[in-house]
């Protein structure tokens, strides 16, 4: 691979958004080529430097301005809503129905559960019930709170760090959910023993606007939920799987 | 019932929306404006949502809606008022010198993400804060992902040459 090939998936490369094979064409050629490495750790320091503007989160008073505006609107609009729902149903059948929101098209109330459970985790402020960076205080925390010991993995090497744990309740039995960061995003882990022994691979899903993985391995189960890109999300869950 | 739907849906990309409205608008007070008539919007056509794709969506209506509010206006650059509200938060754990520092390049980086036209800002700010992918950006913005991709590059690059043109002139006071 040359430098100009380089310089034209630069930042497709920093972006995680190459094939595997192209990464590893571009990775051969930084290890041997010292002006593009330097190129990279440039436009590396950019995106740290980009990253660290604070974010600007919405004020309280639109929150619930767009509340009261929404509740107004919807008492007139539920009527109006309903009357287009079911014109979209008679008119097209079955497939109308998948139009709208409802996790009964994945078939999956799993699926819908642990998003709730993750926005809840966003919303309410409880994060955690045990915040800390460290694997070895976050394991034990959770014996004797549940009757299996999760997994727990510290994936800071690599840009993830570990950042705290909690009790929570999925799919009608106590779960332990692992908290992850990756800069601004919340990766949530819900783990709990699999209903059977044999492994799967990554099941993927999308659910307004959030990223899920689901997977066995060990006899546990494992739902990886997340508003992070997909790609970064992939290699998050194979990390994990890998550990 | 759409209001629950909503809450459950649009709501908890509040920030997000906010956000990107913030570094379309530059303007504390234009992009809650924004946000608050993208949200009425949403409620609207909450029903043409699929499962999927709620943080991208919003952020289509959210640029939609700034687009409409910007295309009625006569004279764009006039309207858009100087940035004045900033409301960087920043570690109260440095200490005054570090923050001063700290408080200083923020300001900097800040100033020249927002002097970026606004094409090259938002693929920045969406896939920096946002961590969306190439292709969530592409759905958002309405471009080819080639286009992304370019507008990407061209927006760092330019980025680059404003921060080291900022760093050289700082050595020369």
């Amino acid at each position: 691979m040359s430098c100009e090939h380089v310089e034209r998936d630069l930042d497709s490369y920093l972006d995680n958004e190459l094939d595997a094979a192209t990464t590893m064409d571009v990775r051969g050629h930084l290890n041997e080529c010292a002006a593009c490495r330097r190129r990279v750790n440039e436009r590396e320091a950019l995106g740290r430097l980009v990253r660290a503007v604070p974010y600007h989160s919405a004020p309280d008073r639109l929150r619930a301005r767009v509340l009261a505006e929404t509740t107004r609107t919807s008492s007139v609009r539920r009527l109006l809503t309903w009357a287009a729902a079911a014109v979209l149903v008679i008119s097209v059948g079955g497939g109308g129905i998948s139009l709208w929101r409802s996790a009964a098209t994945h078939g999956d109330a799993m699926v819908d559960q642990v998003v709730d459970s993750h926005v809840r985790s966003l919303m309410a402020s409880h994060l955690f019930d045990v915040e800390s960076t460290d694997q070895h205080t976050v394991k034990p925390w959770f014996l004797g709170k549940l009757d299996f010991a999760p997994p727990v993995a510290d994936l800071a090497s690599i840009g993830f760090p570990l950042v705290g744990g909690r009790l929570d309740y999925v799919g009608g039995r106590p779960v332990a959910a692992l908290v992850y960061q990756r800069q601004r995003h919340t990766i949530n882990v819900f783990v709990s023993p699999a209903l059977s022994d044999v492994s799967t691979r990554a099941d993927v899903r999308s659910l307004r606007g959030f990223h899920i993985h689901h997977w066995v391995r060990g006899g546990m189960s494992f739902w990886a939920v997340s508003d992070l890109n997909e790609a970064e999300l992939t290699q998050f869950c194979g990390a994990l799987e890998a550990s | 019932m759409p209001l629950r739907a909503f809450e459950e849906t649009v709501l908890p990309h509040l920030d997000a929306a906010f956000n990107y409205a913030r570094w379309l608008t530059k303007n504390s007070a234009e992009a809650e404006d924004v946000v608050q008539d993208a949200c009425v919007r949403a409620m609207r056509f909450l029903s043409s949502l699929r499962n999927d794709d709620a943080r991208a969506w919003l952020f289509a209506i959210v640029r939609n809606t700034w687009y409409s509010r910007v295309s009625r206006r006569a004279n764009m650059a006039d309207a858009m008022p100087l940035d004045s509200a900033r409301d960087a938060r920043l570690d109260v754990a440095l200490d005054p010198e570090e923050r001063l520092l700290q408080q200083h390049t923020v300001a900097l980086v800040r100033a020249a993400i927002e002097q970026l036209p606004v094409d090259f800002r938002e693929v920045i700010v969406l896939r920096e804060f946002e961590g969306l992918s190439y292709k969530e950006i592409a759905a958002v913005v309405r471009v080819p992902i080639g286009t992304v991709m370019s507008r990407l590059a061209r927006g760092r690059e330019r980025l680059m040459a404003v921060l080291k043109l900022t760093a050289a002139m700082e050595t020369l006071r």
